[in-house]
């Protein structure tokens, strides 16, 4: 597992975790070679179900201790400055085939990953002395890396998809200090709306 | 036409100043009509060209206009004539013409109208000082805008070629605001001309964002040339220029990301399309103000420090919310505590205290340049490294090869403002070495050592000054400071000596520069045991005679580690007389004694140590001792856990003197162990751990002369006293009537504990069981203490003792200590048989002496007792009972009832009938008798009465009448009646019933002991009514014959009661006993009454 992390992860951050939305790439056809540098393991799915978990259970102290490092008012004003109005989130259809929701888990996981980093790393500027929302950020975005990791390799070894398109939430560099903060929160609060459904799901 | 000028044209600003400095009425109607005046001549001049003005804007030409005459038209030409020196004529078609500056003073100037109807000409003198200076209107070049900032850029040309040198030029500046333009700032801005076109630049920065409104820039000029006296005028305003912001679609709000400082005002926008519904900043409202279209703003006043996320100002919008952040935080504080030090001359290290804290973090952190004057270099902080101190930062900076003083700026800066702080520094006088490391020891040889250890550094430049901590176990640290030349390649090394062989020692090392700045952290610390070397000195010897007296045991003493030099490996002993030497084998180490068998003739003992390296020089003592006849044992206490010895000193003694103790308990040898001090000492404290309180130790003090040993004193002593733990065993070794010999025993010295000061004695009265002696020292009267201080004195006496007397006797011992306990013993003393037979022998012969005299009187008396105590009984019918009183009596002035003699009792005759007393079979007359105490422990000892005789009697207690006041009981004796007598009763019962009635007879007396006053009273009345009456008022009988009885009340008054006639009567009327009748006490008199108090008895 950690041998997965370490060589397939990194891979897919240098070709996918760049700041910007990406443009949506094909589903590898079928006929393409699907071969992971490491065979992946037999209770891939119970994994994946138990990083979802993991996260689902983390998912909202996350979101509390986020919002409130941001300062007042956003803790009074969650709906308005918290809400889950992510316009460009990847959809998930609990109901699919488990091919379907492992794509679409991917995508999400992908676009998690890409925002929770900008949000780390806004974090990291921001509020330097938080420690402890770097460090629940920061395992968030590692069980994340593995769960990708994971799913691609169920994809791979399962349904011969070595390939996902994949899109990207913002990049919030350019953007002023309320707008990250702001942004920051709505999609962790998306987060912890969709994981919950996700891990639901599986 | 100057005057005209003046009058007819005066300036504007004549005008003003007149007008402002009118306010008197009377001037203005002098003006008015001064002015109606005025206009009238003007009206007759508007016949020839008038209203001459001449302005300039560059100084250089003037542009003087006038008006044309009534009636002048198209074709008119005027010649402007300019009466100076070259008197110029201008001929023009137009009634204005620019002219070149005229110089200082006035010139006239003719202004001449040519017209068909013929011409007119009118004359004006022009001075400078008429002229006007009013520049052109300047133009704004550029107006740009930093919104960022919210700082307006605005750029203008002053056209200063136009105008001399050095001019100034004041220049106004206007901001407008919102559409309704608004002013919002009005700014002087001053310039100097410097002959040329110049550009200038303004700026103003904007307390509301720029982005909330449009703004607008308009200006003009004035110009104040000192070259020019005419009249200066603010040129027109600039057109405007305006700044205004594309707002997007979104709402926005601005500023956005702002740093500013604690306390100061700050204003948000919000431009929005749609209608801003609040504003808050964290969780504070604000009013909103209106600006252009739907944008609103809110005004921050005195805003406080931020968080580390910044403030939040959030504006609700429909659906929607905008805001921005805001960081309020300080300006970095100077740098504190600068100082700059290096701990290998390769580095310097620079740290500070920053201060207060600024409440900024992140990118908006203060940031810190050190730049160092002399090379020109400088380093950025880039982290805050946390130094011992906590706050402190800190930078490295590499130094530069061949410098060595350094001028440090520490530069600190963010967004609200920097500092600074300087240090000039000699870095090789603040050198603070690392740690060394490495730090190794090695031996030279027994009592020298090598250091070696690490010292990373480039030092060679300077000397070193290094500390070493040398320890010994158990003892106390020396520190020794050494200098030495610092080295490139940081391998240090010295040796040090002046050690101890095989011994323990602890190293560490620390240096500084020896221009001291700081001492570097301690090194690790280094044991090491230094090597062996011979044994300095021989053991400590004595020798002792074994009890028989044949052997010789030799005693030593292991040396100490710093005189054995190592380890001791074995001893060798060895005794030489002048004839032979004697020597044992090696006796291992642990063993420190050896036993030789010797005669008595002298031997030197000789014992030697060694370990591994070689032989101590060798200790020897002499096996004979010197004798001493003059030896006595002395007595000595001890002072905590040791005693002191002292001597004189004795010049025969040339080696030293030996201290010998030993436990006086044990069996000889006597030895536990030796003490020698030098020769010139006169005392010792002789301590030691062996020392027990309450133990005899006994001490010898030797001499030595000549290696030979001489017994100097003798002393026996105890290092604390206690009190003995055993008390003296003591006997009673004779007992008499009166006295007590005790014997007692020594007290054993172990049990002793002290020197005996002696005994205590206690002896008193009292029985084993019921008798103890308690607290002997509480001063109890009733115990007698002797104290024997002649402790050699084992028996006592006790003396002036009674007889047949049970005594308690305690014995204690004591010392300085303390007491020790008692032990006790009763005894009881013999009778005194003299004094008892003496006490038999008195009373039979008093008893039988007055029995004979008493038969011898009764004899030759038997007539007159007869007539005495067997009369005629008298008739009582011839007896008149009123008259009895009187009839005894008759003749007597008082009464004389107590005297036996003189009255004689009438005699009574008892009749057989009972027609008015039925009951009553005889005269009664009842007398009270002496009290006969039934119990002596019962009764109060006044009212023990002895009585020679008992008559059978009833006592019967009955409650006093007068209840509690008469504070006891009052008791009735009634004597003893026959049965036809009534039945006893109370005499209150009997006044009760019929106090008034009770005629017939009565007893004649029934008295209470304790008779009380009412009492008396109602028997004086029973006196008035009825009956027999007592021979006597009983009142009177308070009059005590020696062989009355009496009986005494409550109140110690004595009452008594009958007389001898009465008891005589009470004798003969007392039939005999009746069975029904209460028995009688039965108080014979018996001989044991002669000794007791109890007739009971």
């Amino acid at each position: 597992m950690k041998v997965l992390a370490a060589g397939v992860v990194p891979l897919l951050l240098v070709l996918h975790w760049k700041h910007g939305a990406g443009s949506p790439l094909p589903i590898t056809p079928v006929n393409a070679t699907c071969a992971t540098r490491h065979p992946c393991h037999s209770n891939l799915m119970s994994q994946i179900r138990n990083q979802l978990a993991q996260l689902n259970s983390s998912a909202n102290a996350l979101f509390i201790l986020y919002y409130t490092a941001q300062g007042e008012p956003f803790p009074n004003n969650l709906d308005k400055l918290c809400g889950p109005n992510v316009t460009d989130f990847p959809p998930f259809h609990a109901n699919g085939t488990e091919k379907a929701k492992l794509v679409e888990l991917y995508r999400v996981i992908a676009y998690l990953g890409a925002s929770l980093g900008n949000i780390t790393r806004d974090q990291k500027l921001l509020n330097p002395n938080a420690l402890s929302l770097h460090s629940k950020l920061n395992t968030t975005a590692d069980v994340m890396r593995g769960l990708l990791s994971n799913v691609l390799c169920r994809l791979c070894s399962k349904y011969h998809v070595a390939h996902v398109d994949v899109t990207y939430g913002p990049d919030t560099s350019g953007k002023d200090v309320f707008q990250k903060k702001k942004l920051g929160c709505q999609l962790l609060g998306k987060y912890k709306q969709v994981i919950a459904v996700v891990a639901q799901a599986f | 036409m100057d005057i005209y000028l003046r009058w007819k044209r005066p300036s504007r600003l004549v005008d003003n100043k007149r007008m402002r400095t009118t306010s008197d009425f009377q001037w203005l109607l002098s003006t008015f009509v001064l002015l109606y005046l005025m206009n009238h001549v003007t009206s007759q001049r508007k016949e020839t060209p008038y209203d001459l003005k001449c302005t300039t804007n560059n100084l250089k030409m003037w542009d003087c206009s006038w008006k044309a005459p009534s009636g002048a038209g198209h074709g008119t030409l005027y010649e402007f004539c300019i009466d100076n020196r070259s008197h110029s004529c201008y001929q023009l078609a137009r009634t204005n013409i620019e002219i070149p500056a005229l110089s200082h003073g006035d010139h006239e100037i003719t202004i001449r109208s040519l017209q068909d109807a013929g011409s007119s000409t009118s004359e004006f003198i022009l001075n400078e000082k008429n002229i006007s200076l009013i520049p052109d209107t300047p133009e704004i070049l550029n107006l740009s805008a930093d919104f960022s900032t919210s700082t307006l850029h605005v750029k203008w040309n002053d056209k200063g070629s136009v105008f001399p040198r050095h001019s100034n030029v004041i220049w106004e500046i206007k901001i407008l605001r919102k559409k309704s333009m608004e002013l919002v700032k009005l700014v002087t801005h001053n310039t100097s001309l410097s002959g040329k076109d110049a550009v200038h630049h303004w700026s103003w920065v904007s307390d509301l964002p720029l982005e909330c409104a449009a703004h607008y820039v308009g200006m003009r000029c004035y110009v104040d040339s000192p070259l020019f006296s005419g009249h200066k005028e603010w040129s027109d305003w600039s057109p405007v220029k305006n700044i205004s912001w594309t707002p997007d679609s979104q709402a926005k709000v601005f500023p956005q990301d702002k740093v500013v400082l604690v306390g100061s005002d700050i204003t948000f926008c919000c431009v929005s399309q749609e209608k801003v519904l609040s504003a808050q900043i964290g969780r504070t409202y604000c009013p909103l103000i209106h600006l252009d279209g739907e944008n609103v703003a809110i005004e921050v006043h005195d805003i406080s420090v931020s968080d580390n996320s910044g403030t939040n100002v959030v504006f609700m919008i429909e659906d929607n919310v905008s805001g921005t952040v805001v960081f309020a935080g300080y300006p970095p504080d100077i740098p504190q505590n600068l100082n700059c030090e290096t701990h290998d001359l390769k580095e310097i290290i620079c740290s500070w205290n920053p201060g207060r804290p600024t409440g900024l973090v992140g990118p908006r952190n203060t940031s810190y340049t050190l730049f160092e004057g002399f090379s020109g270099k400088y380093i950025r902080f880039k982290r805050v490294e946390v130094s011992a101190n906590g706050s402190y930062h800190q930078l490295l900076f590499q130094m530069v090869p061949n410098q060595e003083i350094y001028n440090f700026t520490l530069y600190a800066r963010n967004p609200l403002g920097r500092s600074e702080a300087t240090i000039l520094v000699n870095i090789t006088e603040k050198v603070y070495p690392h740690t060394p490391t490495s730090f190794k020891v090695k031996d030279i040889n027994s009592t020298a050592v090598i250091l070696s250890w690490h010292l990373p550094g480039s030092f060679a430049k300077i000397n070193l000054l290094c500390q070493i901590e040398i320890k010994k176990i158990n003892s106390v640290q020396e520190l020794r400071n050494i200098t030495i030349k610092g080295v490139e390649n940081s391998s240090y090394r010295i040796a040090v000596g002046k050690l101890n062989p095989y011994t323990v020692y602890t190293f560490r090392i620390r240096c500084s520069a020896e221009t001291f700045w700081k001492w570097s952290k301690w090194s690790n610390k280094k044991q090491h045991l230094t090597t062996e070397a011979i044994p300095s000195k021989g053991p400590d010897t004595w020798r002792e005679w074994s009890s028989d007296g044949k052997n010789l045991i030799i005693y030593w003493k292991p040396l100490p580690i710093n005189e054995a030099n190592g380890k001791i490996l074995s001893y060798n002993v060895s005794c030489s007389s002048d004839e032979e030497t004697q020597s044992l084998s090696e006796i291992p180490d642990p063993q420190h004694k050896a036993e030789i068998q010797l005669d008595k003739n002298d031997y030197i003992i000789s014992v030697v140590a060694k370990n591994s390296v070689g032989a101590s020089p060798p200790s020897k003592i002499a096996s004979m001792e010197i004798p001493n006849d003059d030896l006595k044992t002395e007595q000595a206490v001890g002072m905590g856990k040791g005693i002191l010895l002292t001597w004189h000193q004795d010049p025969n003694m040339t080696c030293d003197y030996v201290i010998k103790w030993c436990n006086s308990s044990r069996s000889a040898p006597c030895l536990m162990d030796w003490r020698k001090v030098p020769s010139n000492s006169t005392e010792v404290l002789i301590e030691s751990d062996q020392f027990r309180p309450g133990v005899r130790y006994n001490f010898f003090l030797y001499g030595c002369r000549n290696q030979g040993y001489q017994l100097l004193r003798s002393i026996i002593g105890y290092i604390e006293e206690l009190a003995p733990i055993v008390a003296p065993n003591f006997t009673v070794e004779d007992t008499s009537a009166d006295s007590i010999l005790v014997k007692w025993e020594d007290i054993p010295v172990e049990e002793l504990r002290g020197f005996l000061r002696g005994y205590l004695f206690y002896f008193e009265k009292g029985e084993r069981d019921t008798s103890k002696i308690r607290g002997l020292e509480s001063g109890r009267s009733d115990i007698k203490v002797k104290n024997i201080t002649d402790i050699s004195q084992k028996t006592l006496r006790i003396a002036d003792l009674q007889g047949k007397t049970s005594y308690h006797l305690v014995l204690r011992a004591y010392t300085d200590g303390g007491m020790g306990p008692e032990k006790s013993m009763f005894v009881v003393t013999k009778e005194n048989s003299v004094g008892l037979i003496i006490a038999i022998l008195i009373p039979v012969a008093v008893a039988v002496i007055v029995g004979l005299v008493t038969s011898i009187l009764c004899y030759r008396k038997r007539e007159w007792i007869k007539e005495t105590f067997y009369p005629d009984i008298p008739n009582p019918e011839n007896c008149k009972a009123l008259q009895f009183q009187k009839s005894v009596c008759e003749g007597s002035s008082a009464l004389k009832t107590l005297e036996m003699n003189p009255c004689t009792p009438n005699s009574v005759e008892v009749l057989e009938t009972r027609s008015t007393f039925p009951k009553i079979e005889d005269t009664e007359i009842i007398s009270p008798v002496a009290e006969c105490p039934e119990d002596s422990s019962g009764a109060e000892p006044e009212n023990h009465v002895v009585v020679s005789y008992c008559p059978p009697i009833i006592e019967e207690e009955i409650p006093n009448p007068a209840g509690d006041e008469a504070g006891g009981t009052s008791q009735v004796i009634y004597i003893d009646v026959q049965s036809m007598y009534q039945p006893q009763v109370k005499p209150e019962e009997e006044h009760g019933k019929d106090p008034a009635g009770g005629a017939g007879y009565k007893p004649q007396m029934h008295l209470p002991i304790n008779s009380t006053v009412e009492d008396i009273a109602a028997e004086d009345d029973l006196d008035k009514t009825a009956g027999y009456r007592p021979q006597a008022n009983v009142n009177t009988w308070n009059l005590v014959s020696p062989d009355s009885p009496r009986s005494t009340d409550s109140n110690s008054e004595i009452v008594s009661f009958g007389s001898p006639c009465s008891i005589n009567s009470r004798q003969f009327l007392i039939p005999p006993k009746d069975e029904d009748s209460p028995q009688s006490n039965g108080g014979g008199w018996s001989f044991t009454n002669f000794f007791q108090n109890k007739p009971n008895d």
